[in-house]
């Protein structure tokens, strides 16, 4: 059995709207086994993104978490004083964003946005947290470090700022790191440079990784386990190769199959029909089942819990008794 | 380097173009209007006749008006009759005290008006946001006149805390008294320098009132922009990430947050500057206070011509000169425009 780093235990976040309360993550439960990166895949409002921010409470002010543990060195972070929480945050358990461009503070230099994260956990002086800088900036890959310490943001292009927030990130060692669509906002190309030095650095610093994205390649790369998310629950739990290689719930199976391969030629790509529930609506059963092609009449009555089998959890009844 | 020239390039444009307006609608009174101010004995009517000859007052305006730019280019803005000294003089000894005012007033509206409008956001709904809202929509309806004669009455007819006037009777006789040096005619600086700190707290405190009614005004809409401002900035991500990276609340709220709420703010404050600079005749009236303000409107008044157009003149200047320096702290403030 691998030490987790992190525990999520049935996790509920709700959104207060004009509409009345919306769940966003509903009784979500996972772990982070040390040294390894959980991937957590989803579409847009599945809740993936809303799970992680509720880890180091950066939820929008309109979230809350409702109820659930998140715990961390036995403590739980959702119960944890905001002093406390904070010695946490940037040291322990660091965490990078999407849209990188919008990520760092436009007015202040890259410098000065990385030496106030030394600075804020350690004591240290002003000289020795921008050797520091130059150090993790020459780390993640960004040439003539000394002198880009004194440009701003907006002289950096995405990818570059992208670098700067691992680097920002990676620059105290955390145990974590929760990376929330990192590459999304980026090129291809881009993407592939990044994803490599995240898994590069994951493995040099034997660091634990949550890698939420929305695109099942980008996981297949990175990811050792690959939790699938759908309407704020847990539809399937494995570890990546079983999952890749034998989808066992038919979420999982649609998204596989949608996926543009080299290797094969197909006219169209399949997709999945009908729309995922609208935010606010709770489907009395299996929130996939308007959807699913092998859904059985129970699946609309109750929702299935999730099953185990061996290291593998699925939310599907056609796993029952297997 | 480049902007700084091109807004210079502006400041022929508007000061032709607002003088010349004003000589024109000058142009409207009669020769004999015009020149009646400077005949103080009605006896000499003849002389009337005289004054009309020796300045050309019947030439066209064009020519007229090019004689007056003749003078200005010489450094001779004329002779003011309601001011009783040459307009040049006149300028140079009233615009110090409304520098002073203005200059008092904007540092009560940026600092207050900041530091309530980042509270205001800050506790969104609650009740520092809730009494932020209630002065500043109390400050916007009151009008200027009727809030300055409200606190001229309580704090100067009743308390007798303040007086009006820009100094006291013993400051007049210490400043002109021959052992005050004039250093740069700002009499809160030029007392520190003397080592009057009576003439400094006099001086002080006949500003007090003005510029608090002056700055009840601005005020509101300063905390309005800066509010409004801060809850954007609040909202944006890399706040999320300063708070992501462990950073202390205030850090994340002041320096994060708030670096980039100022920069709508500077340009309301450079904005606001320079229209008290020009504008405060209301409250330099109601308030007896010797600046350029109270000049202006004694001119208007008597149609003192000369005054008028040195004036204006003036204010034209320092509305260039005034959105120049805001643009300049601009580009102090935001990096994207000084580099790009």
């Amino acid at each position: 059995m691998q030490v987790p780093v992190l525990q999520v235990e049935s996790l509920r976040v709700n959104f207060r709207t004009d509409l009345g309360v919306v769940p966003a993550v509903r009784g979500l439960s996972y772990t982070v086994p040390k040294g390894k990166v959980v991937a957590v895949v989803g579409e847009s409002g599945s809740g993936k993104t809303v799970q992680a921010l509720s880890i180091l409470n950066l939820l929008p002010p309109a979230a809350r978490v409702e109820s659930g543990k998140i715990l961390y060195q036995g403590k739980n972070l959702l119960a944890l004083k905001p002093k406390a929480l904070r010695q946490i945050r940037g040291r322990k358990i660091a965490m990078i964003f999407q849209d990188p461009g919008a990520s760092l503070n436009p007015v202040l230099t890259i410098g000065e946005q990385l030496c106030e994260t030394l600075c804020a956990h350690q004591k240290i002086s002003k000289q020795t947290a921008r050797l520091r800088a130059v150090e993790l900036l020459t780390q993640v890959g960004i040439q003539e470090a000394e002198k880009r310490l004194d440009e701003y943001p907006f002289q950096f292009s995405g990818g570059m700022c992208q670098r700067v927030m691992i680097a920002m990130a990676l620059a105290l060692h955390p145990e974590l790191l929760i990376a929330d669509e990192p590459t999304t906002a980026l090129d291809v190309t881009v993407q592939a440079q990044i994803l490599k030095l995240i898994k590069d650095l994951q493995r040099k610093n034997g660091m634990s990784v949550i890698f939420i994205t929305h695109n099942l390649a980008v996981a297949a790369q990175v990811a050792d386990e690959v939790l699938v998310l759908y309407a704020g629950q847990c539809m399937e739990q494995a570890p990546a190769a079983d999952l890749f290689k034998n989808p066992l719930h038919p979420y999982t199976q649609g998204l596989l199959s949608s996926l543009a391969s080299v290797r094969q030629k197909v006219e169209k790509l399949p997709a999945i029909a009908g729309n995922p529930p609208r935010p606010g609506e709770v489907l009395p059963g299996c929130p996939f089942a308007p959807r699913c092609p092998q859904a059985l009449k129970k699946c609309f009555e109750s929702c299935p819990p999730l099953y185990e089998n061996g290291s593998r959890r699925t939310r599907c009844f056609l796993q029952e008794g297997k | 380097m480049r902007f700084i020239l091109r807004r210079l390039c502006l400041l022929p444009l508007v000061v032709l173009g607002v003088t010349f307006l004003l000589f024109f609608l000058t142009q409207r009174l009669s020769p004999e209007m015009r020149a009646s101010l400077y005949v103080k004995d009605p006896r000499q009517m003849g002389a009337l006749e005289e004054v009309i000859r020796e300045y050309g007052l019947r030439d066209n305006v064009f020519k007229q008006y090019g004689r007056w730019l003749k003078n200005v280019a010489h450094g001779d803005l004329g002779y003011s009759p309601s001011a009783n000294m040459p307009v040049a003089q006149a300028l140079k000894k009233y615009l110090p005290a409304t520098i002073q005012l203005a200059f008092v007033t904007m540092i009560l509206v940026v600092f207050f008006g900041v530091w309530f409008g980042a509270a205001s956001a800050v506790h969104k709904d609650k009740w520092q946001d809730n009494l932020a809202r209630f002065i500043s929509v109390g400050g916007f309806s009151l009008p200027i006149f009727v809030l300055g004669l409200i606190l001229l009455m309580v704090f100067y007819g009743q308390l007798h805390w303040f007086a009006p006037g820009g100094y006291s009777i013993q400051t007049d006789i210490i400043i002109h008294g021959g052992e005050f040096k004039t250093y740069t005619g700002f009499l809160l600086i030029d007392s520190l320098l003397n080592g009057q700190w009576r003439v400094f707290g006099d001086v002080f405190s006949h500003l007090i009132l003005p510029a608090l009614t002056l700055c009840i005004g601005s005020f509101a809409l300063m905390v309005r922009v800066m509010r409004s401002s801060m809850l954007e900035e609040l909202g944006k991500d890399y706040v999320r990430t300063a708070r992501a990276k462990g950073l202390p609340e205030y850090q994340v709220i002041y320096k994060h947050a708030g670096k980039n709420a100022i920069i709508p703010v500077i340009t309301l404050a450079g904005i606001q500057f320079v229209r008290l600079l020009g504008g405060t005749v209301i409250v330099e009236t109601i308030f007896d206070y010797p600046g350029i303000g109270r000049f202006g409107v004694l001119a208007a008044q008597q149609l003192d011509i000369a005054g008028i157009l040195g004036f204006s003149l003036l204010v034209a200047v320092l509305f260039v000169f005034g959105n120049l320096l805001c643009d300049l702290l601009y580009t102090a403030v935001d990096p994207r425009i000084r580099l790009e």
